[in-house]
């Protein structure tokens, strides 16, 4: 009798768990699982390339370093954002992200549509002291980047871990990600070529740190920001208009 | 995937909300339940008791 | 600790302790110069110091065997102790990045201590170090209690509280180094990750197996708050963390989530844990310790099931708010502003619940310190509650997103409501779990409130200010049409105010040292004899009959 009691009690709480999760997880499913058919729905882009080894390695340091902590890289359809960073994201911009790095406080700007406004030497200057470049900046100064050469000897495998997640990595690519690496920031060198035979002749190939010799974060993360924005040219021929912001005066 | 985008979006939305107001009512039921009354007013006094040990 | 543990539970202890230390002997090994080696050695260190304080008293005597007619207070009070140490570590390292976006050269040249390594520590070290340890330590201590029943294991309480710290600690040491996913709130990498579902697995476990020992027939409410957090919390870890890693001796990984996704998994799970670890568990500290501190039953017990519900069902769809005017279909948007708004009606009848409690014994509020932090952290908990579903709206959150007004609600949330409730149930939980009178110094108690409030208004306050002015100057147009300000104007802008924040934050910080050396002092204080102290609450001079007013 007191056994059967016993496992009155334990079934109620069991019972109970099972109601939490029933009234807990039917508005992430509602939410979530139409999301799986976005692509139904989403801007196409057939001009969209993935990022190169080089840029992969550059979001790597830039997720690292925290960097999405202050700089959000999604220009809301807002009119202001859009004259302020540039057309507003698109969904289908960072479909190859993993994860997304959408941020959610700008202490320093929007980072979307970075690539290509300043210069490689601006970049490169500007990580390695702020204050140097913009004088009231209270950006953290990243010298050591500079000073720390990129390891490309695990790029294969980060390649293939984003093939096997759906990325569309081809082999050669994989095959060729370290040499790659190297290329794209040694302009002069054999292995260039190779880069803009896989990645598209819009690829941008350069010593982003000023020294082809050796391959530093630096190149890494210049490489990175550079590309920000320019992985496809959707955003631009979008003609749907922002929305005027709100005026609390009216 | 057979199911498109929009399909799934119409169901999230109407189902959803029966299922919310479904809820709704049975959980109004609970607490109402007058029966219940007497279990929610011991539990909210036992708490307050003095005896700091294991009922055996 | 191990005094009260059998031979055969120090023998299973040190099993799983050999095991720990296997695990990271092999991460160590397979991890090399990788991060994951250095996580592997410190995962040798805590498993083989730990077991070396288990082989220190192997031998010693056997524990009483009237042990199992108390209840296991061991494991909580070790709790609280890790609750104030993760308080300072969190909210240290909180002053810390504050001033670094005052004063950026704080971060000395080095890349360990930039400001965006340092900031998932602090948020690590405050959410899931000083809030995660003080949910298991109170989880133990009310649902003993309110169960009338033992917690059902000796062994496994304390894998629950030290597995839990060995996840903090690998999660905080590695973002020193670099490794985080990058997920805020989630940031740890997929071992740490794989390791808290081991330990959140045995939690789960653990409550329920002491909630089916109950004598009370019916499960007290604070126990629903501390099942949905529990049983929540391990959803959300397990969908948001799926992840690829590139190797088994790497600490990288890929999430299987991309791009539109993955934000909303993210948010989601960043939502959802505001909703189960910050205030799920919070409330049901605030439903046992404050009928118990004010020795008056709560409001309406309907009422707070009634909130339970409401909570534990809104809650799930508000994550979108957090990705208005993005790429984020709309509807999911509108979706998520409309659950949002409705939240507020669970969360303020939480709220006027707990006041409502507090009704009628206003001067005990008053003169009681303990008391005034559960008055405040139900005031705060209103208010930001508030503020989260007004921010929720589409419009507002074009002006708050992105900007301070986010971080001020955050920590209005944090510091007001969760800080608040937290140390008002540990001033109420101390004495009675160390058996003692009262704390040492009520007056150091007292000098702790008016630190955190002076500490929490002027953050709250600085950062709604720089927040609506940055909100307003990027949205500014001149008179010809074009945007008024630069991004770096009203950066400029923003400088006095994260000077006031960062005091802010240190007058908070200086009341956690002063709450933690108090506490420190209770413990040591001579013990009143077991025939004085006969009971868990302290002493109002009425018969607890007496002093309950039915309320309904």
């Amino acid at each position: 009798m007191a056994e059967l009691f016993h496992r009155k009690l334990e079934r109620t709480a069991i019972g109970f768990v099972v109601a939490i999760i029933a009234a807990a997880s039917v508005g992430g499913i509602v939410e979530i699982a139409p999301l799986f058919t976005i692509h139904t729905t989403v801007e196409e882009a057939p001009d969209m390339r993935v990022y190169t080894p080089l840029e992969l390695a550059g979001r790597n340091i830039y997720i690292r370093e925290g960097c999405y902590a202050c700089h959000s890289q999604m220009i809301r359809t807002l009119r202001d954002e859009v004259e302020r960073y540039g057309p507003y994201s698109l969904a289908v911009e960072s479909k190859y992200d993993r994860p997304m790095l959408w941020g959610s406080k700008r202490t320093g700007p929007d980072l979307a549509r970075v690539g290509g406004k300043y210069s490689d030497f601006w970049h490169v200057a500007h990580l390695n002291n702020p204050r140097d470049v913009v004088p009231e900046s209270n950006m953290p100064a990243y010298r050591f980047l500079a000073r720390t050469a990129l390891d490309t000897g695990d790029l294969q495998r980060h390649l293939r871990a984003q093939q096997a997640l759906g990325v569309p990595y081809t082999d050669a690519m994989i095959a060729n990600a370290a040499s790659d690496a190297f290329g794209q920031a040694a302009p002069d060198s054999p292995f260039a070529a190779g880069v803009t035979e896989r990645y598209g002749e819009k690829t941008q190939v350069s010593a982003f740190d000023g020294v082809v010799t050796q391959l530093t974060e630096m190149d890494a993360l210049v490489a990175y920001l550079q590309v920000l924005g320019r992985l496809t040219d959707a955003a631009y021929s979008n003609t749907a208009a922002p929305e005027q912001a709100p005026d609390p005066t009216n | 995937m057979d199911i498109d985008h929009d399909t799934l979006v119409g169901f999230a939305k109407s189902w959803g909300l029966f299922y919310f107001i479904a809820f709704s009512v049975c959980v109004m039921i609970y607490a109402f339940w007058p029966s219940n009354r007497k279990k929610f007013d011991d539990a909210k006094r036992n708490i307050l008791d003095r005896d700091d040990r294991p009922w055996q | 600790m191990v005094q009260q543990l059998t031979s055969g539970e120090r023998q299973n202890a040190l099993i799983i302790l050999l095991c720990v230390f296997v695990a990271g002997l092999a991460m160590a090994a397979a991890g090399g110069s990788d991060p994951l080696g250095m996580h592997g050695v410190i995962v040798m260190l805590f498993g083989a110091s730990l077991g070396a304080l288990v082989m220190r008293s192997y031998y010693d005597r056997q524990p009483d065997p009237d042990r199992l007619s108390h209840y296991y207070d061991d494991p909580i009070k070790a709790g609280v102790a890790l609750t104030l140490a993760w308080a300072i570590f969190g909210m240290f390292m909180g002053v810390w990045t504050a001033a670094q976006l005052a004063w950026p050269d704080l971060s000395f040249d080095a890349g360990w201590s930039t400001f965006g390594r340092l900031r998932p520590t602090h948020t690590t070290g405050v959410i899931f170090g000083f809030g995660g340890n003080a949910l298991i330590a109170t989880s133990f201590h009310v649902v003993q209690r309110t169960s009338r029943a033992r917690l059902a294991g000796q062994v496994s309480p304390w894998f629950v509280l030290l597995g839990f710290n060995l996840f903090c600690i690998l999660a905080v040491t590695g973002y020193f180094m670099g490794v985080t996913q990058s997920k805020e709130y989630a940031e740890a990498e997929w071992y740490a990750d794989l390791w808290l579902v081991v330990v959140w697995v045995t939690y789960f476990v653990l409550f329920l197996r002491t909630i089916a020992r109950r004598k009370e027939p019916h499960i007290y409410v604070a126990n629903w708050y501390y099942m949905a957090f529990i049983v929540v919390v391990a959803i959300l870890h397990i969908v948001n963390n799926l992840a690829l890693p590139i190797s088994f001796g790497q600490a990288k990984s890929y999430t299987i989530w991309a791009g539109v996704q993955d934000s909303m998994v993210q948010w989601w799970y960043g939502h959802n844990a505001v909703a189960f670890f910050l205030t799920a568990g919070f409330l049901a500290m605030l439903y046992y310790y404050l009928p118990v501190r004010a020795q008056r039953p709560i409001f309406s017990y309907r009422l707070s099931i009634l909130s339970f519900w409401g909570i534990t069902f809104f809650y799930m769809w508000a994550g979108s708010h957090h990705l208005h005017y993005t790429a984020l279909p709309h509807w999911v948007q509108n979706l998520g502003m409309t659950f949002s708004v409705m939240l507020l009606v669970p969360s303020w009848a939480s709220a006027g619940n707990a006041l409502l409690t507090l009704n009628g014994a206003w001067h005990r509020v008053r003169d009681d310190a303990t008391l005034r932090f559960i008055f405040v952290a139900a005031v705060f908990y209103g208010l930001s509650t508030f503020e989260g579903s007004f921010m929720a709206i589409r419009p507002v959150n074009a002006l708050s997103h992105y900007t301070d007004w986010t971080v001020g609600h955050v920590h209005a949330g944090a510091l007001g409501w969760v800080a608040f409730i937290t140390f008002g149930s540990i001033y109420t939980l101390v004495p009675s779990l160390w058996k003692r009178e009262r704390m040492y110094s009520p007056a150091l108690v007292e000098v702790h409130f008016w630190l955190a409030v002076a500490g929490t208004l002027i953050y709250v306050f600085s950062m709604w200010n720089s927040g609506i002015l940055q909100g307003l100057m990027w949205r500014t147009y001149t008179q010809e049409g074009t945007l008024a300000y630069s991004f770096l104007d009203s950066l400029v802008a923003m400088y006095p105010y994260y000077i006031a924040r960062a005091c802010g934050g240190l007058l908070f910080l200086l009341g956690a040292i002063v709450a933690a050396y108090n506490i420190w002092m209770t413990v040591r204080a001579v013990p009143a004899s077991a025939a004085e102290r006969q009971s868990d609450v302290p002493d109002t001079g009425l018969a607890p009959g007496a002093a309950a007013t039915p309320a309904e």
